[in-house]
């Protein structure tokens, strides 16, 4: 694989709010590719992959924010970098999943250069803010010319590094609904090394009553073309009581629901082993909460 | 190609320059402007060694560490950036530099500049950082010789010369 430190050449456009982006996007459509942090499109470029033309959105000051309101949720812009998400008071208090999914990724650097809307748009099947934003059910803000439009995370990974975004929808917002009362969330993953992508991850959002599971969602990453939901596994938790028992059930379920390959990360073998116990670590590292 | 001017503040000296969409900060800080303390090793973000610190008034230092390898030069127009050698005043290394040099922190040399300048961005952020704290923020820079021991022993030093100053 040709990997050289010196970028192929592309045209590099520098909008300065989100109106002038979306213009660009709708003449370039899908000869340009949108850049947040840089730090997949860059590494990307470095192996020759790149589009003609790369609108970054540098200059567009207005996508980087969180904001939380108890009725309506987490809303965080599309600018908004995997540090701030991770040092964020809220997100570590209501949606634990994200913050983790954020604080662990990449290294100190690419988390002040990189985004969680980027790690999402990116659809890499072992994303791990996609992971985590696909449990705790997050809608994707894309806007074009057109207007606005929501897509669901469950609609949103089509394919192996496919969205539902169109060529000239720019997203511009993540949004996560109110966490229920008692409900609890966690993300975990295993690598090689820290600053590896995921060989598996897995992300459960839970709501209790008592010691009972009333509602369960949980994503896991890197054993399919995209992150997936374990609806099975779902199915088991649901108005039961979660005890060793139960999770034992639990994570012999995942096996049948994933099709993972082997790759430089990992093997196919490896990870049908290794999932169930990472499910039921994650739902045990949820509960302890 | 659309060629971009640009201004870089860097250590405080005020740069401008013709810079093309793809070439990246650390290509344009070592090439153009010769500053040659800014290594660039693995060029993916892997490495750390092109490390620096640029402008974020959201940080309480008002400056958070990048990749320069990772940046686009023209995305950082106007930036304020910090490179190891701007860490230093009026030649009076900085308590992590000069940390590095008590502890001889340093073997070849190659990922120095990176490591002073990732030293000091953890410090910022979090003056009490313990030695696994240390450990954690030090992933992301990477270190072929000394086996980190080392390193985070001057980073140690470093943040307990600079409570000790205060």
């Amino acid at each position: 694989m040709e990997n050289s430190r010196i970028l192929p050449e592309f045209d590099l456009l520098l909008p300065a709010s989100v109106a002038e982006a979306v213009k660009m996007l709708s003449v370039y459509k899908d000869k340009a590719s949108v850049m947040a942090g840089g730090t997949d499109i860059i590494v990307s470029a470095t192996q020759g992959f790149v589009s003609p033309y790369v609108i970054s959105m540098a200059k567009i000051k207005e996508l980087d924010y969180i904001t939380f309101d108890k009725a309506t949720g987490l809303r965080i812009g599309a600018m908004t970098t995997l540090q701030k998400i991770a040092d964020s008071p809220v997100v570590q208090k209501e949606y634990p999943a994200l913050c983790k999914s954020a604080a662990i990724n990449g290294t100190g650097q690419t988390r002040n250069m990189g985004t969680a809307v980027g790690n999402i748009m990116r659809a890499s099947p072992s994303g791990d803010c996609a992971c985590a934003v696909l449990a705790l059910g997050g809608t994707l803000v894309l806007q074009s010319a057109a207007g606005t439009r929501e897509v669901s995370v469950d609609e949103f990974f089509i394919g192996y590094k496919k969205t539902a975004r169109k060529p000239d929808e720019l997203a511009v917002e993540l949004k996560l609904p109110p966490p229920a009362t008692a409900s609890k969330s966690a993300f975990n993953r295993i690598t090689r090394t820290t600053l590896d992508l995921s060989k598996v991850n897995c992300a459960v959002s839970l709501q209790m009553k008592g010691e009972t599971c009333t509602q369960a969602r949980i994503a896991m990453g890197a054993v399919a073309p995209t992150t997936l939901r374990l609806k099975k596994s779902e199915e088991l938790l649901k108005g039961q009581k979660i005890t060793d028992e139960l999770l034992k059930k639990v994570a012999a379920s995942v096996a049948g629901q994933i099709v993972p390959i082997d790759d430089v990360r990992s093997t196919a073998e490896y990870r049908k082993d290794v999932s169930g116990v990472i499910l039921k670590r994650t739902i045990q590292t949820a509960l302890a909460q | 190609m659309t060629k971009h001017p640009i201004t870089l503040y860097i250590n405080g000296q005020e740069f401008n320059v013709f810079v093309s969409g793809h070439h990246t900060l650390v290509q344009v800080i070592r090439d153009q402007l010769n500053l040659t303390e800014v290594k660039v090793c693995c060029g993916r973000g892997e490495c750390g060694a092109c490390s620096v610190l640029v402008d974020d008034s959201s940080e309480p230092s008002g400056r958070k560490v990048i990749d320069a390898c990772l940046a686009l030069a023209a995305a950082y127009d106007g930036r304020k950036i910090t490179t190891s050698f701007g860490l230093a005043k009026d030649g009076v290394l900085n308590p992590v530099q000069q940390a590095f040099v008590e502890e001889s922190a340093v073997q070849c040399g190659f990922c120095t500049p990176g490591m002073v300048v990732k030293g000091t961005a953890i410090l910022e952020r979090n003056p009490k950082a313990t030695e696994d704290e240390i450990r954690f923020g030090l992933e992301g820079n990477i270190c072929r010789c000394t086996g980190y021991v080392k390193i985070v022993d001057a980073v140690q030093k470093a943040r307990d010369a600079m409570s000790a100053n205060k």
